[in-house]
C-alpha cells in the first residue's frame, strides 16, 4: 500500500549530532516506558524484608529469589485466575469472529428488506459508551441466573459491534466477482461466507482476532462487576482483589504478574506485524 | 449500493439458474427474482445470532437503562418510580458529584493533549529510517498491551508518598543538597530545601478547581499507558503522506520544521481527529487506572481521584443505588455526545481530507 | 436345628427391627450453610466432621456459596419455601432485616429451655445478632482489637512495654519516642500505624458517637466536643509524623505490611494479624487497646457474622444442639480458635485454653479480654442507607483530616450539617 516515506530529517552529516540526540531522547523515553516493567520484575525476585524495607530501594535485588514465581503460583489461585482467563478470552475471541463475520457479511454482501435500517441501528448502539451498558447488563445477567458464571463473562462479550462495522468496511472492499460467479453456480450465501469470504479475510481476521484476545484478557470492569468469588475471577480482578487482603506479599504479587504479562507479550513479539497493521487499518485510515 | 467491479460478468437475464429448492420455486413464481427470496432468509439468519445478542445485551440495556435512571433500585426491594429525582439529587444535593466532574474534566484535559502530541512527536522521531526502529517500536507500544491492574499496582507502588521510589528520589535528592556547602552557606535556600518533602502523589486534591497531584498521578499512569497506541496510529498516518509533497516543499525551500507544519501536521489531520475523538471517549470513561491506582476502599469515595465512571460502579454496586448510578451514565453519555458533536462541526475548519 | 435356626432368625430379625427403629427415630440431617473460600469450608468441614464423631446419628450436610451469590440464593430458598433444601443453621450478618421478614427463628424458647447463660458473651456481642430485642442468633467470633508492638523496637529505645492499663498519654508519648527520622526529614520509622476507618476506637473511648443512635438516628453527633478531641488526637499524631497517615498505610500495603517492613512499631487491629506474626517470627506482644484520659475503652466493634436458625425447620432442636456445639469450647470453637486469627465471643471461649493456648504467641492474649469486657456495636450504622451516608458525607470529610488538609474542628460542624439534612430527608430525622 504505502510506500516507505522519505523521512522528513535527510541524513546529513552535520545532522548526525541530531541523530545523536534523537537516539539519547528515544533512549531515555524507552526507558520511562519500560521503567515499571523493570520495576515488576526486579521486586518480583526480591525477598519479602528486602521489599518492604530496602531504603533507598533498589533496582537489582540482592538475592535472587526465583522461588518467588514457585510460590505465587501454589500459594495463591493465579492458576485459576489465568485458567478463567484463558477460557474467557479464548471463546470470546471465537465467537466474536464467527457472530461478527456473519453478520458483517450480511451487512456488506446479501441484500435483504431492512438492512439499511439496522445498520444504523448497529451504528447508534456503536455510539453508546459502555458505562451506560453496565448496570442494565448487569441486571439482565442476574435474572438470567448467569451471574459469576462463564456465561456472564463471556456471553455479553461476544457480540462485537465494533467488530461487525469493521469487518463489513473490509468486506465491502473485498471485489465482488467471486460471489457474482458462485451465486450464479447457486451456491447459498453459506457457501460463499465460508469459502469465499472467510479466507479473503484472514488478514483483517487476524488482526481482529489479536485485537479482541488482549481486549478481553485485560478486561476489567465487566468480569468486576460480574464475578464474585475466587474460582471465577479472572487474571485483572483476581490480581487486584488479592491485593486488598491485609498482607500484601508485593514479591509474589509481582510475581504473579509478570507471569501473567508473558503470554501477552509472546503474542505481541510474534504478532506485532499484525497488531500495527490492523491498527492502521481499523482506525480508518484508508477511509 | 455497492457496484459490481466492471470485469464481473453481466447478470443472466434470459437464462435461469437451475431451480434448487422449494423456497427459490415460490419466490420465482411470485416473480421476486431467485436470489432475493433466498437472501432475504439468508441474510436474516446470518444476522442472527449478532442481533440476538444486540437486542438483548446493546439495545435492551439502554432503554432499561434509561428507564432505570427515573427509578430508585436497591436490587433487594421492588423498583420505585422517583421521577427525576435521581437527575436533580446529582446537580443539587450530591456532595462528591461535583468532584466526580471535576476530576473528569481534568483527567480529559490533561490525558488527551499529552498522548496526542507525545504519540505524535514519538511517529515523527521514529519515522526518520531508524534501523532500530521496530525495537524502540516494540518498547513504546509494551504498556498499550500490559494488564492495566498490574501497571497499575506497579505505579502504585512508585508513587507511594512514604514507600514509593519517586519519594525515595525526592528524599534523596534533599539529602543532596543538603549536603552541597553553597546551600548550607545560603540560610534562604537551606530554608527552602529543608521543606522539600515528597507530595502525596495518589491522594492530594487540588485547591478548588485546580488539579492536584492525584489527578496528575493518574494522567502521567494513563499517558504512559497509551501513548503507544497513538504513536503506532500517527506512524501509519505518516507512512501514508506521499513523497512528493514533500519534495515539492524541499523545492520550495520549506525547512524541517515548515515541512511538518505545513505539510505532515494538515495531512495527518484526518488521524488526529480520530484519536481525538477515539482519545476524549476514552478518558472519560476512565475507571481501571485512577480506581486500581488509587485502590479506595469500595464504599468510600476518593474525592480526589474519582472519576464519572468510578462513581456509577460506587453508586451500583457499593451503595446499592442501581438507578442513580444509570443516571449518572446518562449524563455521561450527554457529556460525550455534545462533544462529540461539536468536534465533528469544528472538524471542517482544521481538518483536510485529501482529495484522491 | 431348623427350630434353633428358625429361632436365630427371629432374634436376629427382632434385634434389627429394634436397631434400626431406634436409630431410624434419631437419625437426622442437617443443612448447614455459609459462605467462604475453599480454605474456609474446609475449616468448616472439619468442625462438621467433629459433631458427627460425637453424634453419628447426625449428619451435617455443608451448602457453601460465594460470598457475592450467598444473599441472593437463602433469599430465593425461603421464596420457595420447600424446607428440606433450606440450611437449618446457616451464616448470617446483617440479620435485622431477615428477622423482619421472618425467616429467622426466634431462638428465645430454646436458650430458656437449655439454660443457656447469655451473659457468657460479651457485652454487645448479641446486640447485633437481636431484633426488637429477641436474639436470633449467635456471633461466631467478634472484631475485638489490641495494639500490637514491636518489642525490639521498644527495647531498643529502652522503652517500657505497653501495657493493659495505658492511655492515648503514654500511646503518643510512645509513639514519639519510636518514631525514626532521618536528616533529611524522612521518616524511616513511624511510632504507630491505624487505619483512619478505625477512628471509632478514639471517638468511643471518648465518649462520643457518630449518630446518636445508630439503629435508628436522628441526629450526627461528631462535631460535639468528645468526637473532636478525639479526630484531634488521632490527626494530630499524623500531622505531627509520629503515625502513618492513613491513606498511604493503605497504599503501602496496610498495617501488617508496614510492621514486618519495620516500618512501624504498633498498630491497632483485631485479632487475624496473629498467623501471619507468629509465622514471621516476629518478637512482638499485644496490650488492650489504650484508654481515654478519661479511663473509657473502645477496642473495635463487637459484632461478628452469626450463625442463625432457619425459622422453618422441621428439626429445631437438633439444629439447637448443633448450635451449641459451634459456640462450645470444646466443640466448633476448638476448630475456629485454633490458630488465634478470630476472638471467641464468649467470655468461656475467650478463657478456654483452646484461646489461651501459652505455645502460641503472643503473650498478652488478656488484652483481647480486657477490650472485650468494655464492648459495643456503636462503630457501624445499622440502617440500609448507611452505607451511602458514610461513603459519600462522612469519610470523604475524614480523608481530608486524615491527609492534614483539615482541622478536625473546621470540617465536623459542616458534616454534622449533611448528615442530618440527609437523615431528614430518609425519613431518619428528629
Amino acid at each position: 500500500m504505502a510506500t516507505a516515506a522519505r523521512s522528513t530529517f535527510q541524513a546529513q552529516p552535520r545532522i548526525l549530532w541530531g541523530r545523536l540526540t534523537l537516539h539519547l531522547v528515544l533512549i531515555v523515553g524507552a526507558f520511562i516506558m519500560l521503567l515499571p516493567f523493570l520495576w515488576m520484575v526486579s521486586t518480583s525476585l526480591k525477598t519479602q524484608t528486602d521489599v518492604m524495607r530496602q531504603y533507598p530501594p533498589r533496582l537489582i535485588p540482592e538475592t535472587f529469589m526465583i522461588s518467588n514465581f514457585s510460590t505465587a503460583l501454589t500459594s495463591l489461585p493465579f492458576d485459576r485466575f489465568y485458567l478463567n482467563s484463558l477460557i474467557v478470552a479464548s471463546s470470546v475471541t471465537i465467537l466474536q469472529l464467527f457472530v461478527s463475520s456473519l453478520a458483517a457479511f450480511a451487512f456488506a454482501r446479501v441484500r435483504f428488506k431492512g438492512r439499511t435500517l439496522l445498520f444504523y441501528l448497529y451504528l447508534t448502539g456503536l455510539m453508546i459508551p459502555f458505562p451506560v451498558l453496565l448496570v442494565p447488563n448487569f441486571i439482565i445477567v442476574r435474572q438470567l441466573g448467569w451471574f459469576n458464571t462463564y456465561w456472564a463473562l463471556i456471553v455479553p462479550t461476544s457480540f462485537g459491534v465494533v467488530s461487525t462495522f469493521l469487518l463489513r468496511q473490509y468486506y465491502r472492499g473485498l471485489p465482488m466477482d467471486y460471489d457474482e460467479a458462485a451465486r450464479m453456480d447457486g451456491a447459498s450465501s453459506l457457501r460463499i461466507w465460508w469459502n469465499i469470504i472467510l479466507p479473503n479475510s484472514k488478514p483483517a481476521l487476524a488482526a481482529l482476532a489479536i485485537f479482541i484476545f488482549l481486549g478481553s484478557w485485560n478486561d476489567f470492569l465487566w468480569p468486576l462487576v460480574v464475578t464474585n468469588s475466587e474460582a471465577m475471577r479472572t487474571l485483572p480482578v483476581g490480581l487486584s482483589t488479592f491485593q486488598g487482603q491485609y498482607l500484601v506479599r508485593w514479591e509474589l504479587l509481582m510475581a504473579a504478574t509478570v507471569v501473567a504479562l508473558v503470554p501477552v507479550l509472546i503474542i505481541y513479539f510474534f504478532a506485532q506485524n499484525w497488531i500495527i497493521r490492523g491498527l492502521s487499518v481499523g482506525s480508518g485510515l484508508t477511509g | 449500493m455497492e457496484k459490481a467491479a466492471l470485469s464481473s460478468p453481466p447478470p443472466p437475464t434470459l437464462m435461469t439458474p437451475p431451480l434448487r429448492s422449494f423456497r427459490q420455486k415460490i419466490a420465482f413464481r411470485l416473480g421476486m427474482g431467485v436470489w432475493r427470496a433466498d437472501q432475504q432468509f439468508e441474510g436474516y439468519l446470518f444476522l442472527l445470532p449478532s442481533l440476538i445478542g444486540f437486542l438483548l445485551f446493546v439495545l435492551a440495556p439502554i432503554l432499561i437503562s434509561l428507564a432505570l435512571s427515573f427509578h430508585e433500585w436497591d436490587l433487594l426491594t421492588p423498583p420505585e418510580y422517583v421521577g427525576a429525582a435521581n437527575y436533580t439529587e446529582l446537580f443539587t444535593n450530591d456532595p462528591v458529584f461535583g468532584a466526580v466532574l471535576k476530576n473528569t474534566f481534568w483527567y480529559t484535559l490533561l490525558i488527551v493533549p499529552l498522548q496526542l502530541v507525545l504519540g505524535f512527536v514519538l511517529a515523527v522521531a521514529l519515522n526518520t529510517g531508524l534501523r532500530a526502529l521496530r525495537w524502540y517500536r516494540m518498547l513504546y507500544f509494551m504498556p498499550v498491551i500490559a494488564s492495566i491492574v498490574a501497571a497499575a499496582m506497579v505505579f502504585r507502588f512508585l508513587f507511594n508518598q512514604q514507600s514509593g521510589i519517586i519519594a525515595a528520589g525526592v528524599w534523596q535528592t534533599k539529602e543532596l543538597l543538603l549536603g552541597l556547602p553553597f546551600v548550607q552557606a545560603s540560610p534562604q535556600l537551606l530554608d527552602s530545601v529543608q521543606g522539600l518533602a515528597p507530595p502525596d502523589f495518589l491522594n492530594a486534591p487540588g485547591q478548588g478547581f485546580l488539579p492536584g497531584w492525584a489527578i496528575i498521578s493518574v494522567t502521567l499512569f494513563t499517558v504512559w499507558k497509551n501513548v503507544g497506541f497513538t504513536m503506532v496510529v500517527y506512524m501509519a498516518a505518516l507512512q501514508a503522506v506521499p513523497d512528493p509533497l514533500y519534495d515539492a516543499a524541499k523545492v520550495d525551500g520549506a525547512s524541517g520544521w515548515q515541512r511538518l507544519r505545513y505539510v505532515t501536521i494538515p495531512l495527518v489531520s484526518p488521524t488526529t481527529f480520530f484519536l481525538l475523538v477515539v482519545q476524549m471517549l476514552g478518558a472519560f470513561q476512565l475507571f481501571a487506572e485512577p480506581f486500581v491506582m488509587v485502590a479506595s476502599s469500595q464504599n468510600s469515595v476518593a474525592l480526589a481521584s474519582e472519576s464519572l465512571v468510578m462513581y456509577i460502579y460506587r453508586n451500583a454496586f457499593g451503595f446499592l443505588r442501581m438507578g442513580k448510578a444509570a443516571a449518572i451514565s446518562w449524563i455521561l453519555f450527554a457529556i460525550v455526545f455534545v462533544v462529540t458533536i461539536v468536534q465533528t462541526l469544528l472538524q471542517r475548519r482544521w481538518v483536510h481530507y485529501q482529495v484522491d | 436345628m431348623q427350630k434353633k435356626f428358625f429361632l436365630l432368625c427371629m432374634v436376629l430379625v427382632a434385634l434389627m427391627a429394634f436397631g434400626t427403629a431406634a436409630v431410624a427415630q434419631d437419625d437426622v440431617t442437617l443443612l448447614w450453610g455459609m459462605w467462604g473460600d475453599p480454605a474456609e469450608i474446609a475449616t468448616h468441614q472439619l468442625v462438621a466432621d467433629a459433631y458427627m464423631a460425637a453424634n453419628p446419628n447426625v449428619t451435617i450436610e455443608l451448602w457453601s456459596q460465594p460470598w457475592g451469590e450467598y444473599f441472593t440464593k437463602i433469599d430465593t430458598l425461603f421464596v420457595a419455601g420447600d424446607a428440606t433444601v433450606i440450611p437449618d443453621v446457616f451464616f448470617m450478618t446483617p440479620i435485622q432485616d431477615r428477622a423482619a421478614a421472618g425467616v429467622l427463628q426466634d431462638l428465645t424458647a430454646l436458650i430458656e429451655e437449655s439454660g443457656l447463660d447469655l451473659e457468657d458473651y460479651w457485652p454487645g456481642a448479641l446486640e447485633s445478632t437481636s431484633y426488637e430485642g429477641v436474639v436470633y442468633g449467635f456471633p461466631r467470633d467478634i472484631g475485638i482489637e489490641v495494639l500490637y508492638y514491636n518489642k525490639d523496637h521498644f527495647d531498643a529505645a529502652s522503652l517500657d512495654y505497653p501495657t493493659d492499663e495505658w492511655t492515648w498519654v503514654e500511646l503518643r508519648a510512645a509513639a514519639e519516642a519510636l518514631t525514626v527520622k532521618e536528616a533529611s526529614g524522612r521518616i524511616s520509622r513511624y511510632g504507630f500505624a491505624m487505619e483512619g476507618g478505625k477512628y471509632f476506637d478514639f471517638v468511643g473511648a471518648n465518649g462520643g458517637l457518630i449518630l446518636d443512635d445508630m439503629f435508628n438516628p436522628t441526629q450526627c453527633t461528631l462535631s460535639q466536643p468528645e468526637a473532636v478531641e478525639a479526630f484531634e488526637f488521632f490527626a494530630g499524631m499524623m500531622n505531627d509524623e509520629i503515625a502513618w497517615r492513613s491513606a498511604n498505610l493503605g497504599q503501602a500495603g496496610g498495617d501488617l505490611s508496614v510492621f514486618l517492613g519495620e516500618q512501624a512499631s504498633m498498630f491497632i487491629q483485631n485479632a487475624s494479624r496473629v498467623p501471619a506474626l507468629n509465622a514471621a517470627g516476629v518478637n512482638y506482644d499485644v496490650a488492650a487497646v489504650p484508654t481515654a484520659p478519661g479511663g473509657t475503652r473502645q477496642a473495635g466493634i463487637a459484632n461478628g457474622a452469626a450463625w442463625v436458625m432457619s425459622s422453618v425447620t422441621d428439626t429445631p432442636d437438633a439444629a439447637w444442639d448443633f448450635m451449641q456445639f459451634l459456640q462450645s469450647p470444646e466443640g466448633g470453637q476448638a476448630i475456629y480458635f485454633a490458630t488465634g486469627e478470630a476472638f471467641p465471643p464468649t467470655r468461656s471461649g475467650a478463657e478456654s485454653p483452646v484461646f489461651m493456648n501459652p505455645e502460641r504467641g503472643p503473650e498478652n492474649k488478656q488484652a483481647w479480654i480486657v477490650g472485650a469486657e468494655s464492648a459495643n456495636i456503636n462503630g457501624f450504622g445499622w440502617f440500609p442507607e448507611y452505607n451511602e451516608l458514610n461513603g459519600t458525607l462522612i469519610n470523604p470529610v475524614l480523608d481530608t483530616i486524615w491527609a492534614g488538609e483539615a482541622q478536625a474542628a473546621d470540617v465536623l460542624p459542616g458534616v454534622c450539617e449533611s448528615v442530618d439534612a440527609y437523615l431528614v430527608e430518609h425519613g431518619y430525622g428528629a
